[in-house]
């Protein structure tokens, strides 16, 4: 666990630094009175820093505990995360080229495949509902979703 | 008596049949959120803020804040048949109400928590239209200066969001705030943090940040474990009516608990669950038999259940009032009135008075249908329950898709909800809160735009915050706020230390 805040608290002081440095390229002080653009976040920098300091001496203050027991997700935990994420970048990279209804289509059937594990005919009515049902619902309420080179919302 | 008129303009607004039937359905989904697991009111409300995009600010509004309160009941549902609480207002809920349940009286249970939470839900709006008028008079004598030092009231609240940690909560603030600064400077129209990406000059816009946080990453979480189904067997439901005697011990639980929730509501920074909680120990602190709390008695549900409706309706004052979000779901209604152009404070009740009272008004509305709603058709809530989370879990990414990309037909958005989502599921699992950030992100602006304006007037002196009474008030409530969540969160880190001392 100490590692780990370490990690946690090392990363956030990185990033209170960053902050400084990007908040170091505007005007700290308006051009008209009081603080300008960089004022704001040059504090909110120094604010992250000092915390994640003070943080990574008390972890190291302390004696070490073991990571809370089911912290580590096991291998199939994993995989369904690494399923859920991929299938979420995928249809953000596909969804301007197929359209939104294509996209879902596949996205959902990936999805309840893998990780629903249900019957295929099933899996192929929720997700003809889930991507053409939505699509539909959503026309009706007038809402935009991505047509693709088809120009099928 | 002014402000029962508008009232009256307002119940006329929100009883025309496109309204009512908003109430209904923003009433039906939040119930529906609240009884599916792994999904609370914040994140239900979130994810639904899409379907009211195309529709006219008032019935917008008017369902989500539907949605808010139906998903506090639902969450009801699941804690007494199934022992599994909907959202953390309704843990308390079960210690009692899943008792009831297994001796055969969860219809009882589930029937003195709807006529409980109509009743808080009731009383807190009547007491909303009361304060509201008075109050938004004091606020309009604000200026930026004193508008500032309330935005500091509300920034502070975050050390009272800090659950287990107030670095970590203040670590969250603050990247909230950094979040909320990114896009072109409001006074120079300098880009910040931008990065050259042309979508970041409009800054990061709420919603897909909400739903990564409290939409992917809960489903992140949830995927870590088995996604088995989760439905259990528990109680079945019967008669809704309690006996005759409980009805008698549950009447002053359900006093108690409504006029604990409705103070706890105009206290920005407490939540709903500390409203069930408190109630629950103040409860067994009345009652003659205290020990048998925990074995199935009414006024453990009676009095919780009652306390965090009232608490639901009365967290609207600060909102309507004085623009302060007290809670995270509070934050996103507050987020949602934003984008509908409606910006939440004293110039809400001249500005939009139409709107505010039309609001106000089904909250009433909303109350009524809820408990017809819910009296009736618990069992047929309860069979939702049997829906495998493993389907419930696409449809909800689905409409967390739709959600980021109809907000600007963008699918940068839908790239920043996933890296919200990742960053939620980390941030959860690391144990930092949330809440913080999501408040921070819709109060920074309006912070920076405030002390900008004032800092102006007075030439760049920062005694304008001292000089001036109610700026000077609000500055001191802060301090106290601040000093307050400091000195309970600094005895567990000592006690830890000796303890760690002594080992």
């Amino acid at each position: 666990m100490r590692r780990l805040n370490a990690i946690v608290w090392g990363a956030m002081l990185a990033f209170g630094a960053f902050v400084i440095l990007q908040s170091l390229k505007h005007n700290y002080y308006g051009s008209d009175f009081g603080p300008g653009p960089g004022f704001f976040s040059f504090w909110l920098g120094v604010l992250l820093m000092a915390l994640s300091l003070a943080q990574m001496v008390m972890t190291y203050r302390r004696p070490a505990e073991p990571l809370p027991a089911g912290f580590i997700p096991g291998r199939e935990g994993v995989t369904r995360m690494v399923c859920i994420i991929g299938a979420l970048a995928a249809a953000l990279l596909m969804m301007t080229t197929l359209g939104y209804s294509l996209t879902m289509l596949g996205f959902c059937i990936f999805l309840l495949h893998r990780l629903g594990r249900q019957p295929w005919w099933l899996t192929l009515v929720l997700a003809a509902v889930a991507s053409f049902g939505t699509a539909y619902l959503f026309g009706l309420l007038q809402v935009m979703l991505p047509k693709g080179v088809l120009g099928l919302m | 008596m002014e402000a029962f008129q508008h009232l009256m303009t307002g119940f006329a607004a929100a009883l025309s049949p496109l309204n009512l039937l908003f109430a209904t359905i923003g009433c039906v989904l939040g119930t529906l959120i609240g009884v599916l697991p792994g999904l609370g009111p914040a994140a239900g409300t979130a994810l639904l803020i899409p379907i009211t995009f195309k529709l006219e600010p008032t019935s917008a509004i008017i369902m989500l804040a539907a949605i808010y309160y139906g998903a506090m009941y639902g969450g009801t549902i699941t804690s007494v048949l199934i022992n599994v609480p909907g959202e953390a207002a309704s843990v308390v809920t079960c210690l009692d109400g899943y008792e009831m349940a297994k001796q055969g009286r969860a219809g009882a249970a589930l029937g003195i928590a709807a006529i409980g939470s109509f009743f808080g839900g009731t009383v807190a709006t009547f007491g909303l239209v009361l304060v509201a008028l008075p109050l938004t008079r004091f606020a309009l004598k604000f200026g930026s200066p004193e508008y500032f030092s309330l935005l500091l009231v509300g920034l502070s609240l975050v050390m009272g969001l800090a659950g287990k940690s107030l670095a970590k909560a203040l670590v969250m603030g603050a990247l909230g705030l950094i979040f909320s600064f990114v896009g072109v400077d409001p006074v120079e129209g300098a880009p910040r943090f931008t990065f050259d990406i042309a979508p970041l000059m409009d800054g990061i816009r709420f919603v897909p940040v909400v739903m990564g946080f409290f939409g992917i990453g809960e489903i992140l979480i949830n995927a870590e474990r088995s996604l088995a189904g989760v439905i259990a067997e528990g109680g079945k439901v019967s008669s809704f009516l309690p006996r005759r005697d409980e009805v008698r011990i549950s009447i002053l639980s359900i006093l108690r608990g409504t006029g604990l929730g409705f103070f706890l509501g105009l206290i920005p920074g407490t939540n709903s669950a500390v409203a069930s909680f408190m109630s629950y120990s103040i409860e067994r602190k009345f009652s003659r038999h205290p020990d048998a709390f925990g074995t199935g008695i009414i006024e453990g549900v009676a009095a919780p259940e009652t306390a965090n409706n009232a608490y639901a309706n009365a967290a609207l004052i600060p909102l309507f009032t004085l623009g302060l979000p007290g809670s995270p779901t509070i934050a996103i209604l507050m987020g949602a009135l934003i984008m509908n152009g409606l910006t939440p404070g004293p110039l809400l009740f001249s500005q939009h008075a139409g709107f505010v009272w039309a609001v106000i008004a089904s909250l009433y509305i909303g109350n009524l249908i809820l408990l017809i709603l819910n009296l009736p058709l618990v069992g047929w809530w309860a069979k939702l329950l049997k829906i495998p989370y493993n389907i419930l879990m696409v449809f909800i990414l689905v409409f967390c898709i739709i959600g980021a990309y109809s907000l600007n037909n963008s699918m940068f958005d839908v790239g920043m909800m996933l890296v919200c989502g990742l960053l939620g599921y980390l941030f959860k699992k690391l144990d930092f809160p949330l809440a913080p950030a999501v408040l921070t992100l819709i109060l920074g602006p309006l912070m920076e735009q405030s002390l900008r304006e004032s800092l102006s007037v007075s030439q760049g002196s920062f005694a304008i915050f001292f000089t001036r009474p109610i700026s000077l008030f609000f500055l001191i409530v802060a301090a106290l706020i601040m000093v307050t969540s400091a000195w309970q969160a600094w005895p567990s880190t000592i006690r830890e230390e000796s303890k760690e001392a002594q080992v």
